[in-house]
């Protein structure tokens, strides 16, 4: 009996040995998060964040492992260093910079007020009042900006906090929120998963830039790696003149670039077509026989090509 | 629902059922742990001197009063502040494992007290040492007389498998809100088919277990002096 029972347990302890010897870079990301990282019907770890981690680690050479992880145990995870990337469109800010390092931002987003289209709102201004239910993802900026914006300066409204996305969009739908407040390419995912159901009231100008994060100090060296693979997937910067004393960041995206085409798969077309699009592309990515930039290539560009046509 | 939420609720179906692989990973290795550590804290708890029978009482009574998710929540994240590094799956199996060892332990512990303290002294008083009794004679009756006990406490842990979802195992419950997450509509159905997969797998688990209970039943075998200790 008892070496039955060693047969049975031993298995488990040497899966969990092999797992911490292996070496290549672990990347966490909250899913579902569409565009930026969702889960297909047959399991598929995809969106704009992952592919773009994915192209990154074949233009300099290593190797990435996706690890779901509920977006507000993300930092934690990097600084414990029990995974070495968060990927999941996080907002660059100074109280996340004091735990974490950032790489150059890759993304301009502001949050967006979702409610159900048959509101009587006409603005959002309209909405913050009179303990209306205002639902937000835990831990993310959108939830930040109701509980400093509206609940800490005393307006009369209730905030509501979700562990995932999807879940507060389902309460709005079914009338137990007034509001969600995300940011706006979420958003508009959410809009047309429910066309019928949603609209957008307003945009609140918060102009967040996204970043991929690692623990602080950057032990493993992989901001440079992850800042190169940018550049060289033809994402460019230009700065603007400060605004208030701080440099206005300004995207340039180099046409016909791997970059290009990532944003034009994965905003606008529905997921089911970007999915069977990825299904058909993703063996481009990983086919040795072409040099790692043209793998790259080939994979967003058969992407775009697929998802939007 | 629409036409593309029943190809969605479809396509989903071999994703979660690679999920519940998962979990029954997590059910044979918590049961397995259980059982093994379960069976010595009933023979500490039963035949050892009063300091060890106190120390196997104070664990089993920390592992039944810890909620499962803080116990989780301990091992996994808990150990890592010592730079112990398990993976979600292995933290799973030892917290589930262990919390089950201390539910598993009453049930042996009541089963070898329900065979008796003078079936022990008539082993010992033929020449088998105490070790030998346990392992001859009262072991084998013990085990048949737990199964009924254990076969709650195997649906129990069947369903607890999914609480590992919240350190990060990809199981079935998380592969189903992924599905949830990705297209609102199946929020109802995909936990509707989540349910029928647990409830075919406790239907199965049970009638197997009272199968064997069946096949190692003694005609006459009757439990005497429960609650006694030796």
């Amino acid at each position: 009996m008892g070496r039955r029972i060693a047969i049975l347990v031993l298995p488990l302890f040497l899966l969990g040995l092999g797992a911490v010897g292996a070496e290549k870079y672990i990347v966490a990301s909250d899913i579902p998060w569409a565009p930026f990282e969702w889960a297909s019907p047959e399991g598929d770890y995809l969106g704009f964040d992952l592919d773009v981690m994915r192209c990154i680690a074949v233009l300099m050479g290593y190797e990435i492992e996706i690890r779901p992880v509920a977006f507000d145990s993300i930092i934690p995870a990097v600084v414990l260093g029990e995974v070495d990337i968060g990927a999941s469109g996080f907002t660059i800010t100074a109280k996340r910079e004091e735990v974490v390092d950032f790489s150059n931002p890759y993304w301009l987003s502001n949050q967006a007020v979702l409610v159900r289209r048959d509101a009587v709102f006409k603005a959002p201004d309209d909405l913050f009042c009179c303990g209306h239910k205002i639902g937000a993802q835990r831990g993310t900026t959108g939830a930040d900006w109701v509980q400093s914006n509206l609940v800490d300066k005393g307006v009369d409204v209730q905030l509501v906090l979700y562990e995932t996305y999807p879940e507060a969009v389902l309460d709005l739908v079914n009338g137990r929120l007034d509001a969600v407040v995300q940011d706006e390419p979420a958003s508009q995912q959410s809009l047309s998963a429910y066309p019928d159901d949603l609209k957008i009231l307003g945009v609140i100008e918060t102009n967040e830039y996204f970043g991929f994060l690692v623990a602080s100090g950057d032990p493993k060296g992989l901001l440079p790696k992850i800042n190169e693979g940018m550049l060289k997937l033809g994402l460019r910067y230009d700065l603007e003149l400060p605004v208030e004393g701080q440099w206005k960041v300004k995207f340039r995206i180099l046409p016909d670039s791997p970059w290009f085409y990532l944003v034009q798969a994965y905003f606008g077309p529905p997921l089911e077509k970007v999915e069977s699009a990825w299904k058909a592309c993703i063996g481009t990515l990983y086919d040795e026989t072409f040099a790692p930039a043209e793998r790259v290539f080939n994979f967003a560009k058969c992407l775009a090509e697929r998802a939007s046509g | 629902m629409a036409a593309v939420d029943w190809q969605n609720l479809v396509q989903g179906i071999p994703s979660l059922l690679s999920g519940l692989l998962i979990n029954l990973e997590i059910l044979f290795g918590l049961i397995a742990l259980g059982f093994a550590v379960g069976i010595m804290i009933a023979l500490v708890q039963v035949y050892s001197p009063r300091p060890f029978a106190a120390l196997a009482v104070g664990y089993e009574w920390f592992f039944r009063g810890v909620p499962e998710m803080v116990l989780l929540m301990l091992i996994y994240f808990g150990l890592r502040q010592f730079q112990v590094r398990i993976t979600p799956f292995i933290a799973a199996v030892i917290a589930l494992g262990l919390r089950s060892s201390a539910y598993q332990s009453q049930i042996f512990r009541g089963a070898i007290q329900a065979v008796g303290r003078r079936q022990m002294m008539a082993a010992l008083s033929v020449g088998m040492t105490r070790l030998q009794a346990i392992r001859h004679v009262i072991l084998p009756q013990a085990l048949r007389l737990s199964i009924p006990p254990w076969s709650n406490e195997f649906s129990s842990v069947l369903k607890d498998t999914t609480l590992a979802s919240a350190i990060g195992v990809i199981e079935v419950f998380k592969k189903a809100r992924f599905i949830m997450g990705r297209n609102y509509a199946l929020a109802l159905p995909i936990f509707m088919v989540v349910a029928l997969f647990f409830l075919f797998l406790t239907y199965v688990g049970n009638w197997a277990l009272g199968a064997l209970e069946r096949r190692y039943r003694i005609p006459g075998f009757e439990a005497k002096g429960a609650g006694e200790r030796f």
